[in-house]
């Protein structure tokens, strides 16, 4: 059997990563992997593959044979005009396909957990969200009798209030989850609440969506601005209710 | 022999003289700065300080930024202080390595160490001029363009400004007896001077360096001051400010890999334009050896850089998570490609070079593994916290979060990744290493074995680290996990590089080095490494900058000019580019005229016979 | 050569290439622009927040413990200056119009030398001059607002009740027909020059467009050209402070009540002295 000429097998290894991407992301684990992240990946991949099949001078040469022989010898020469054709077409059609305007609505980029204002006035005080902790905290370790209580009554409020959206089992899966977008967030996730401070999650339950800064724009967010309807003490108990549900643990600094 | 010892002993005694010299220098010069920068010194300078002269931010408005020439003042001080600021990594950066290049050329007696150590020390002396020239067209812009935040800084490091110039002269003399009298301070005692008067060149330059870092830190995170700007007279506390520390650190490294990146680059073009198979070995070897410096400071580079991360997100928040998770969280994602880029030209390169001996052919097929980890590791490092989505991929989703791919977004799984880039590029160092070697020594098997059982139970423990730590536990333990990553990654480098000092102690050469004999393809590597290392640096210098977003001095002393706002990537990747096309030219003319030097034209009936 | 222009062109296109990137690879967010400058937002503000507000100016913007801290000895101490300003205020050398201690608070800060703590005053002058600068001038510059919540802090400070009221805008002026820029001057007039003499006030204060007083004819509000004779200095003062509280049978309450807001103490001082005189 007649070995696979080295151009073929490369390119043939780059399609094959291609494609497992594609079958392993949309098909088996049934969450599509964005075009765009995927063009990049391809980009890197392509280069690390050139650099494998190109660092010895043998192999180089081996690989750039078919075409310097397609391209120096006159018997090819059939191949060389299609391939001089072909090649020049695809690269059109490619650009085409990319700068056709399309009837869908542009992407929309929201910076998920925007920065935070250095300090924000709330329930008509002023809070400075650098220094800011929350007041029941501190009842964990002093009075676990009292913090349980506090996180009960934070479940009440989640319940009464937060779970329609945000789900009962705090996963973003609510009942009218499924109509908004963005869509509510997954508190079980670690990229959420675990990753932030209390004092954040009380300014965005404080202001919600009408209250974010212009860079997570477009806000389309329909998070109520809870500061209308909870009182303060109320919001500090559904936050020890997030992170004790959860199990996670709001970010600090120093233990 | 007996005189052989009776030389070494000699030269043992002189060795103890120098060094006691060479301390006496450095403990004096460091006496001289803790007194300048003393608290108590500082203390009486508070005294000083009357409600009259307090020293305050003014409130500006738009009309109080002078316009000349209808400049567009941030982008010509941006462009300015980037130039300089290239221009000193690289001159600062050279002296360093050129002591380590002139101390290795000491020890082993060979010629070759010290005359690269010169033509490396050669390119940087115009460099030199053209930095000074650089510092003082900064200087003139900033306090022409920005008189009262210049005014305001310079009221506060009055003493440091002062002092960095005397340094600056200090900077000037010592590099010139250095450079000048190369040739002059040959053998025994002279070379042991020379190397002091490195060591001298090389502490007043860090000096200098943490002085201008002290400033720019202070801009961003101020100290020494109240919340409204008001300085409290203690310039040592304004100095050592939140951010110092970690910005020299960072820059001290960086420093070393973008020198060694430059200089690689001028390899690689004497490499390309030598005629001669000897020229085209020298600048072969040349390039390896400014290619090894730019990877081995290259290596910690990222652990500098999540340092000062961690630092900054400990200082504020706000500023935290706008680098990392607001406007600029793009902006990492640009300079995740570069250093992938940086790593793959940099392995690239070193793959290449194992042509060089045919006894490599037996590492060939492992070649591949490590690029699959690299890349890898590499793609990991890369994906983004915020996915770009259309909105067909959005409703197929059923939201903005990946399942899989999100988690990979954030810090540990990153750590992970960047340990393991950094440990396979290590494993292309040692295989290079070995290329053409046959050890002797005995118990080499056992020696391979412990390498490689120090290898796997790395990668398990930075795995676990990274997994079960990053992922089920409280954040605080998220950014400590990254620490033992971190140790485990550089104690394995270091104990696999102390065995293979061992196994190949003297070992075998299975077949002879060619140098000189790599493909062009490899030169181009080290072009696409200084020039993404350029770029990188810039692209970072405007992050860094752009961090305070329209303050002067974060939160203490705003900037009302018409430029006070943050511009797209777009703009600021132009202004970049735009930066490093000068620097490249300006590069090439130094290169340039370093060769012109050695020219001579012999002309015949111009001059007069006499 | 030929090497040199490869080389210059493969460097282009991988600065072309990254720009490329930044510009196409990754979504332009336009960031927001700088924020608007943060104003003293004292509407409605609690006197809690205010005592916050006051400390912040205390030790920051106002650098006052520059001086005033237990180290240098340049400057008396304040954390007792409530129980202090009433002994002060009744010395010899005393020589300020404030009547409590809000006032004499506030008279401190615009007119330190008023009156020098024993053994703090310039060198040389035997504690007849302060140190310590007009702090609504110089590089300190606070505004009125800044000098009440100062005030307010050092009352707290010094234990006693807050007195300090946050001066609200134009109250019933729309119904008074007065033009509405003199009373929102409240806001603006920060760092003015003093007023020499009490004439001055009135034609700076447009008195006369209402009063008879001086050489003034005004028949809006009452006469005064004799208004000494009738009423007690403590009528007067409390009659510009809070025009309202007493009226004069016969007349509407229109006067605005900010005049007080618009005079330092001294002036207010002057101005009533001045008027007692009218007999």
């Amino acid at each position: 059997m007649r070995k696979i000429p080295r151009l073929f097998q490369m390119i043939g290894i780059i399609l094959l990563i291609y494609f497992s991407f594609i079958v392993l992301f949309d098909y088996l684990l049934d969450q599509v992997i964005p075009s765009s992240l995927l063009r990049m990946y391809m980009f890197f991949i392509i280069a690390g593959v050139v650099a494998v099949f190109t660092f010895t001078e043998g192999s180089t040469e081996e690989l750039l044979a078919p075409i310097m022989e397609m391209m120096e010898n006159p018997e090819k020469r059939k191949v060389r005009n299609a391939v001089l054709t072909v090649m020049p077409i695809l690269v059109g059609a490619y650009l085409y396909s990319q700068m056709v305007p399309s009837v869908e609505a542009p992407v929309e980029l929201r910076s998920i957990h925007p920065a935070p204002p250095s300090s924000v006035k709330l329930f008509g005080k002023r809070y400075n969200l650098q220094t800011l902790v929350n007041p029941l905290r501190k009842y964990e370790k002093d009075d676990p009798e009292k913090f349980r209580e506090l996180v009960r009554e934070g479940a009440r409020v989640y319940i009464e209030n937060c779970h329609i959206c945000h789900g009962d089992k705090l996963d973003g899966q609510g009942l009218y989850a499924v109509r908004l977008n963005p869509t509510p967030l997954n508190f079980r996730d670690v990229g959420t609440i675990a990753q932030l401070q209390e004092s954040y999650l009380f300014w965005r339950i404080s202001t919600g969506g009408p209250g974010l800064p212009d860079e997570a724009a477009p806000w389309i967010s329909s998070m109520p601005v809870w500061q209308d309807f909870l009182t303060e003490e109320e919001i500090w108990q559904v936050i020890l209710f997030l992170y004790d549900y959860t199990g996670h643990r709001p970010r600090t600094w120093e233990e | 022999m007996q005189s052989g010892a009776k030389h070494g002993d000699k030269m043992r005694h002189l060795d103890w003289k120098c060094l006691l010299i060479n301390s006496m220098l450095l403990f004096g010069s460091l006496c001289v700065l803790t007194l300048l920068s003393d608290p108590v010194y500082a203390a009486e300078e508070l005294v000083e300080v009357t409600a009259s002269n307090v020293i305050s931010p003014p409130e500006l408005t738009a009309a109080d930024y002078p316009q000349i020439l209808g400049l567009n003042s941030r982008v010509t001080v941006w462009l300015v202080a980037q130039l300089h600021l290239w221009f000193a990594a690289f001159v600062l950066a050279v002296p360093i390595f050129v002591f380590i290049i002139e101390a290795i050329g000491m020890w082993t007696r060979n010629r070759k160490y010290d005359d690269m150590a010169y033509e490396f020390i050669k390119v940087s002396i115009t460099a030199f001029a053209i930095t000074a020239i650089l510092g003082g067209l900064l200087t003139f812009c900033l306090f022409l363009l920005y008189p009262h935040l210049m005014q305001y800084l310079s009221g506060i490091f009055r003493e440091s400004m002062f002092i960095y110039a005397l340094l600056f002269f200090a900077e000037s003399v010592t590099l010139y007896i250095y450079y000048y009298g190369w040739h002059w301070l040959q053998g025994g005692n002279k070379k042991w001077i020379h190397l002091t008067i490195g060591l001298l060149l090389n502490s007043v330059g860090a000096t200098l360096m943490f002085l201008a870092n002290a400033w720019l830190t202070f801009m961003m995170s101020p100290a020494g001051v109240d919340a409204n700007g008001v300085f409290s007279g203690d310039s040592w506390a304004a100095i050592h400010n939140f951010l110092w520390n970690p910005i020299n650190l960072h820059r001290t490294i960086a420093n070393i890999a973008f020198g060694g990146s430059i200089i690689g680059a001028y390899a690689a073009f004497k490499f390309l334009a030598a005629s001669s198979q000897e020229e085209k070995a020298h600048y072969d070897w040349m390039g390896y050896t400014a290619n090894f410096i730019a990877i081995s400071a290259l290596l910690p580079l990222p652990f500098a850089g999540y340092y000062l991360t961690a630092e900054i997100y400990a200082y504020s928040q706000q500023m935290g998570i706008t680098s990392m998770g607001g406007v600029f969280a793009w902006l990492f994602i640009i300079q995740a490609v570069l250093i992938g880029v940086l790593f793959i030209a940099a392995n690239y390169y070193l793959w290449c070079g194992m042509g060089r001996s045919e006894g490599a052919y037996r590492y060939n097929k492992y070649i591949k593994y490590i690029a699959v980890v690299i890349v890898a590791a590499f793609l990991v490092w890369f994906t983004p916290h915020t996915l770009i989505l259309t909105n067909v991929e959005l409703k197929a989703l059923g939201g903005p979060y990946h399942k899989y791919l999100g988690p990979l977004g954030i810090m540990p799984a990153k750590n992970t990744a960047v340990n393991l880039m950094i440990l396979f590029t290590a494993i292309s160092v040692l295989l290079y290493r070995r290329a053409n070697k046959i050890p002797t020594v005995s118990r080499v098997e056992i020696g391979n074995l412990v390498q490689i059982a120090l290898f796997t139970a790395g990668i398990i423990n930075i795995f676990i680290l990274g997994t079960y730590y990053g992922y089920f536990t409280n954040t605080v333990y998220k950014i400590a996990a990254s620490i033992p990553q971190v140790l485990t990654t550089l104690i394995i480098i270091g104990i696999s590089a102390l065995i293979d000092l061992v196994i190949y102690k003297g070992a075998k050469e299975v077949a002879p080095l060619h140098w000189g004999r790599i493909p062009d393809r490899a030169q181009y590597a080290l072009f696409l490494v200084a020039v993404a290392f350029t770029w990188l640096m810039g692209l970072m210098g405007y992050v860094r900058s752009g961090l305070r977003q329209h303050w002067h001095v974060t939160d203490v002393f705003r900037d009302n000019s018409v430029e006070a706002f943050t511009p797209t990537l777009g703009y600021a990747a132009s202004v970049v580019s735009v930066g490093v096309v000068i620097f490249m030219a300006m590069l090439i003319f130094i290169f340039w005229i370093s060769q012109v030097s050695s020219q001579k034209t012999v002309v015949h009936g111009y001059w007069k016979t006499t | 050569m030929m090497q040199l222009i490869k080389i210059v062109v493969f460097s282009l296109l991988t600065i072309g290439f990254f720009t490329a990137y930044s510009y196409y690879g990754i979504p332009q967010i336009i960031p927001a622009p700088p924020p608007e400058k943060e104003e003293l937002d004292l509407e409605g503000i609690t006197t809690a927040d205010l005592i916050v507000l006051g400390e912040r100016i205390f030790k920051g913007k106002g650098a006052c413990t520059l001086c005033h801290n237990d180290v240098g000895g340049r400057a008396p101490m304040l954390d007792d200056i409530g129980m202090k300003a009433q002994e002060n205020m009744a010395d010899s050398r005393y020589k300020g119009t404030a009547s409590s201690v809000e006032e004499y608070l506030y008279e401190s800060l615009v007119d330190p030398s008023a009156y020098v703590v024993a053994g703090f005053g310039k060198m040389g002058t035997q504690d007849s001059e302060s140190p310590m600068t007009d702090v609504r001038t110089g590089s300190i510059k606070l505004s009125e607002e800044e000098l009440l919540v100062v005030v307010a802090y050092l009352q707290d400070l010094s234990g006693l009740d807050v007195t300090v009221e946050i001066p609200v805008g134009s109250t019933g002026t729309e119904e008074s027909g007065q033009p509405a820029a003199t009373t929102t001057q409240v806001v603006t007039t920060n760092t003015r020059a003093k007023y020499d003499s009490a004439e001055e006030i009135l034609s700076q204060l447009a008195c006369g467009v209402c009063h008879i007083v001086g050489h003034y004819q005004g028949l809006i509000g009452p006469d005064l050209s004799h208004i000494g004779g009738s009423r007690s200095k403590d009528y007067l003062r409390r009659a510009i402070l809070d025009p309202n509280a007493e009226l004069t049978e016969g007349y509407m309450p229109m006067m605005p009540p900010t005049y007080g807001d618009q005079l330092y103490a001294s002036e207010l001082e002057m101005l009533v002295e001045y008027m007692s005189r009218l007999q």
